[in-house]
């Protein structure tokens, strides 16, 4: 079922940052992953799509590592991050191996997940000075700018309770690039934000996709994958079912449970139609 | 009625007691922190044969009685291990390691009660297990834990007067011999009461006052 040709499926051709081979991951009994194929080439954006419990979140954090899963391997810009085959053999890396490897991944989560006991700064500067020892002052300047960067100049001394939603997940996207990962992994990262606070971050995601960052996103914001996206990956029951550029995937799906799922968004977009049109209207008057 | 003097004579006794009070509470508190910080983080691995020795070490020391941890240490050790130990050393032992159970329960439940995203996130950036705990975990479980390792550490200084009863000389030791040759114990005792009180009470609010400025962190 799964497409392991992933340049076919972009048109990007650069070289593979990520490759995910034969991915499987099981909780206790329950299979969450069946075998996922995926490369990712330098600076392609794949959205992952899916409905609740076909595994993009599980997949998502396989590739850090986060969750571990049962079978498959993980290479990371050119470097084996995990490697397990289905009958147990494979390659043991060590954990120092482990943590230097993943933190060429950063990562965004739906919850931001800030450390509550620093500020925005101390936020950003943690992983540099604390897991690559760079000197503190070139880390802040570093972090300052990636702040800046993402709207915050005036917030860098805040704790993130002071922060609104959208405030704390651009914290956190600069806390993750503050690592100079390869490729950026985005987990719901508007779920639990305010309605009109989810403009902004988007807004943050799409400026970091034109500056070439190669990035995995898991969203249910169709509108923003068909606009940043190169490619659209559907995940259903632990499986790629569907994947291609976003046109192709969100307007011509093919596989049966795509169809559903992308009407469902139709059907929501629909509702929302006339009022779109009546504001039309108003501009042309 | 109330006769003071007893009090006021023997008042170079009771200090002596005091300190010796004073002195166990603080050193088996200091051992009993680092039992506890080693054997909450044995509970906290993942690996089995560990964590069950650390809930046995536990589970031994929370729910046998003080009393009897002490006499035993100081009366069945020498006899069964053949090891001599002197009553110091009974009483530091006994309490450390009755504390430290406690003490390793409490740093348990404050690691535990810490968001997983932020060993998620920590973990995301790349930090291993040593600087996770270091930088984020322990940092954010402390301010949780402070409440209940000040409510334990208060129980400890009461506890050491179960010392008196190997004959170490602490405060209700000295006060049980006073009372012994003056026959005035409600003095005696009731002294022994307010001191306590008079130690404890501003060591309680010190620690409501730093869990507030902790949770303004």
């Amino acid at each position: 079922m799964s497409i392991s040709e992933p340049s076919a499926a972009t048109d990007k051709g650069g070289k593979p940052v990520l490759r995910l081979d034969g991915i499987c991951l099981k909780f206790g009994d329950k299979r969450v992953l069946n075998g996922i194929d995926l490369s990712v080439v330098e600076g392609e954006v794949v959205v992952l799509i899916g409905a609740s419990g076909s595994g993009k979140t599980s997949l998502l954090r396989c590739i850090n590592l986060l969750n571990v899963p049962t079978s498959g391997s993980i290479v990371i810009d050119d470097e084996t991050l995990f490697d397990r085959q289905a009958d147990g053999k494979g390659a043991q890396i060590p954990a120092q191996e482990v943590n230097r490897i993943r933190s060429k991944t950063g990562m965004v989560f739906q919850q931001f997940n800030l450390f509550p006991h620093m500020t925005a700064l101390d936020n950003v500067m943690e992983g540099p000075v604390v897991v690559k020892k760079e000197p503190k002052e070139q880390a802040r300047q570093k972090a300052l700018q990636l702040l800046d960067l993402m709207g915050l100049a005036q917030h860098v001394q805040k704790h993130p309770r002071q922060l609104s939603g959208g405030q704390q997940q651009r914290v956190a996207i600069a806390r993750a690039m503050a690592m100079q990962p390869k490729v950026m992994l985005f987990d719901e990262p508007t779920s639990a934000l305010d309605p009109e606070l989810v403009g902004e971050v988007m807004k943050a995601m799409v400026e970091l996709a034109r500056s070439g960052m190669t990035m995995v996103i898991v969203t249910h914001e169709l509108g923003f994958a068909f606009e940043v996206a190169d490619r659209v990956v559907f995940l259903d029951q632990g499986l790629v079912a569907e994947q291609g550029p976003p046109a192709k995937v969100l307007l011509h799906p093919e596989h049966p449970r795509l169809k559903t799922f992308v009407g469902r968004f139709h059907e929501s977009a629909d509702l929302l139609r006339p009022f779109l049109e009546a504001r039309e209207a108003e501009k042309v008057c | 009625m109330f006769d003071y003097t007893v009090i006021t004579n023997n008042i170079g006794l009771l200090w002596q007691g005091l300190l010796m009070t004073l002195y166990f509470t603080v050193i088996t508190i200091a051992a009993g922190m680092l039992i506890g910080l080693l054997v909450g983080l044995i509970q906290l691995s993942t690996f089995k044969p560990l964590v069950i020795l650390g809930q046995i070490y536990v589970e031994f020391f929370r729910n046998i009685p003080l009393l009897v941890t002490l006499l035993w240490v100081y009366y069945a050790f020498p006899i069964f291990a053949g090891i001599n130990v002197t009553k110091f050393w009974a009483g530091f032992i006994g309490l450390s390691c009755y504390v430290g159970s406690f003490y390793a329960e409490i740093l348990r439940a404050g690691v535990q009660s810490v968001d997983p995203g932020q060993t998620d996130a920590a973990t995301a950036i790349g930090m291993s297990y040593g600087q996770r705990m270091r930088r984020i975990i322990l940092p954010q479980a402390f301010r949780k834990m402070i409440p209940p390792l000040a409510g334990q550490s208060i129980i400890q200084m009461k506890n050491t007067t179960l010392l008196s009863m190997i004959t170490v000389p602490d405060l209700l030791y000295q006060a049980s011999y006073i009372s012994s040759f003056t026959y005035r114990p409600m003095e005696v005792y009731t002294a022994v009461g307010v001191i306590f009180l008079i130690i404890l009470i501003p060591l309680t609010l010190l620690s409501r006052k730093l869990e507030k400025s902790g949770s303004l962190k």
